[in-house]
């Protein structure tokens, strides 16, 4: 039967990339299927469980066409899948500097991009990566946010909160209910963190909002807005579907990628004592 | 860990001027064991769970073991002058002007407050802490940015030692401010995952026996350390085995206090099962800041640069 469910998914998201996408985008009203969604005890939508992306947001956020990977020796198994913008209009306004360094990330993707060393993802590229999360709603108040990625979390606060005393990787969420949308306004983020794999990137002086709407007992709307005045000329939308993971006994694995990553971060630096055993010399080509 | 000390010293001066001081209120921990002293019943969740949930601290004046005078504290420390002892002296917690209680040993059982530690780990861990300029993997998992483990995340130490508990239907959440982990425990009744997934911080299972919530831990993988930090003295990098099974216990006995107990059951690292007990204060006011550990990780590259940096000179001076 996970099979089953497991399929049904899949003809779900294949629909999506066959057309059904546009009817996606449209606002949340008016939208909500004559389903009754389940709502917690203090009434509020009922968000609690373990969902993902099913797009290639995470490689690139706007259009883009299957391309072979960076390491000549993986072939198609790490070549890039083709996906359809999840950005409104396509267009991300970066200010020309900012347009240049995007495309200077882009180029230098395997040098500079985060995720590469398992630094911590930032909000919102933590959500559509290609790891679950799992969402955990208290009784009138925190939510918690936790990320298979990486071990990376964070605790939305409902209500009123002071200004961030420091900026954050994860930055610091701040929720309320807008009807039955949450609404998590995030900032004191530092400047390190990208929104993909294709370069896309920000400053200190990112403001992210988000909104989760249930869509149907199954499916979250996921709607972000994004501003950075040191960078963008104004702000810009990303919008897709999150998934509820049907898998019986669904749970966030260990994703301890620090590591991982010691070996390309510090090998160098390690004693030699003869018994290594290199690594294949991967010939790399990017972009 | 003087860069990682240094910047949560940084922190907490923002912390003591951003808020008042917090007295921990803590009740003597250790060798008072937890007997439940109240009849406190604590309320439920919507869910029907006895609700812990809170902003919790754990620091203690009490030491991990009952010290022995065969002890190299320094070692264990990676600190020639350290005491090894408790988190208190010395350690930042003190600006914070709690009331400390200091008892015997964390460690309850065996009687004498000391862990029954198999020699060949001893060894291992003394090879580990005598060559941590040689490879990343001598360094504790902590050092690393991996994990400080489970349960060794909740052992007491110098810093960073703020924990959020959050419930929600069939799930108890514990936030650890220290590597920034969100540790999911489902409290519906589902079995471990098959023998076949080994994990850093194992696979936790709870349930409810009244108002305790324990927490069965299997599935280690033999990469992680039962301890990481130098609060926990001797048992600091003792290693963890396939075989690990760890029972905790949380008993919330009051308002302000959790009584935590830990079992901790190795047959190939301890010649017989240890227990732990502390205290978790509740501590509201206390601010959890991210702990971008790997990210700012120079201790273990500018050790291993310092070991490389002796064996060039060791190298020149062979030759001359």
């Amino acid at each position: 039967m996970n099979w089953m469910k497991g399929a049904s998914i899949a003809v779900v998201s294949a629909g999506l990339a066959l057309g059904i996408s546009q009817m996606m985008r449209q606002p949340a009203e008016g939208q909500v299927p004559n389903v009754k969604l389940s709502r917690t005890a203090d009434g509020k939508p009922d968000l609690n469980g373990i969902w993902q992306a099913m797009g290639t947001a995470y490689w690139d956020l706007q259009d883009h066409h299957a391309r072979s990977g960076p390491v000549l020796e993986l072939g198609t198994i790490a070549a890039v899948p083709a996906g359809l913008s999840v950005v409104e209009g396509n267009e991300i306004p970066y200010q020309p500097w900012a347009a240049a360094k995007k495309k200077e990330n882009y180029e230098n993707w395997l040098s500079r991009d985060p995720e590469v060393k398992c630094y911590l993802p930032g909000i919102p590229r933590a959500t559509y990566m290609p790891y679950p999360f799992q969402i955990l709603q208290t009784h009138n108040n925190d939510i918690l946010m936790a990320y298979e990625y990486a071990s990376a979390s964070r605790v939305i606060k409902m209500g009123k909160t002071e200004p961030p005393p420091v900026d954050t990787w994860m930055g610091q969420s701040t929720g309320r209910w807008d009807g039955d949308t949450l609404v998590v306004d995030t900032i004191g983020f530092n400047d390190q963190t990208w929104f993909d794999r294709a370069g896309n990137f920000h400053s200190e002086a990112l403001h992210v909002t988000e909104r989760f709407t249930r869509k149907s007992p199954d499916v979250l709307d996921y709607q972000v807005t994004i501003e950075d005045p040191k960078v963008f000329t104004h702000p810009w939308k990303i919008q897709m579907p999150l998934y509820r993971r049907q898998d019986q006994n669904a749970q966030l694995m260990e994703f301890k990628c620090v590591e991982f990553v010691e070996e390309l971060m510090y090998g160098h630096l390690r004693k030699k004592t003869g018994d290594e055993k290199p690594f294949a010399a991967a010939r790399m080509r990017w972009p | 860990m003087r860069i990682r000390g240094f910047v949560s010293l940084a922190i907490a001066t923002i912390v003591i001027s951003a808020c008042a001081p917090v007295a921990g209120g803590e009740k003597p921990a250790g060798t008072d064991g937890a007997g439940p002293a109240t009849k406190w019943t604590p309320s439920r969740t919507p869910d029907g769970q006895p609700d812990i949930q809170g902003i919790w601290t754990n620091y203690t004046n009490t030491p991990f073991e009952v010290f022995d005078e065969k002890d190299q504290p320094g070692l264990y420390a990676g600190d020639p002058d350290g005491t090894g002892r408790g988190t208190g002296p010395g350690f930042i917690n003190d600006s914070f002007e709690r009331k400390l209680s200091k008892g015997r040993s964390l460690v309850v059982d065996p009687p004498n407050g000391r862990v029954p530690i198999m020699p060949w780990a001893e060894e291992k861990r003394n090879y580990r802490l005598g060559h941590i300029q040689d490879d990343w993997v001598n360094f504790t998992p902590w050092e690393r940015c991996i994990t400080r483990g489970v349960p060794g995340g909740l052992f007491p130490t110098g810093y960073g030692s703020g924990y959020q508990i959050l419930q929600g239907p069939g799930y108890v959440a514990i936030v650890y401010e220290m590597i920034h982990e969100a540790r999911m425990i489902p409290v519906d009744g589902r079995r471990h995952v098959g023998s076949g997934i080994r994990l850093w911080n194992g696979d936790s299972r709870g349930h409810w026996e009244g108002n305790t919530l324990v927490v069965d831990i299997t599935n280690y993988n033999d990469k992680g350390n039962i301890a990481t930090n130098a609060a926990s003295q001797r048992v600091r990098s003792i290693p963890q085995s396939e075989d690990l099974h760890a029972v905790e216990r949380f008993t919330r006995v009051d308002e302000n206090t959790i009584n935590y107990e830990v079992v901790v059951d190795d047959p190939k690292v301890f010649t017989a099962p240890w227990k732990l007990a502390m205290s978790l204060n509740r501590e509201p006011q206390y601010q959890l800041f991210e702990y971008a550990c790997h990210e700012g990780n120079l201790a273990v590259p500018n050790t291993l640069s310092a070991g490389r940096a002796k064996d060039k000179a060791a190298a020149r001076a062979g030759t001359q």
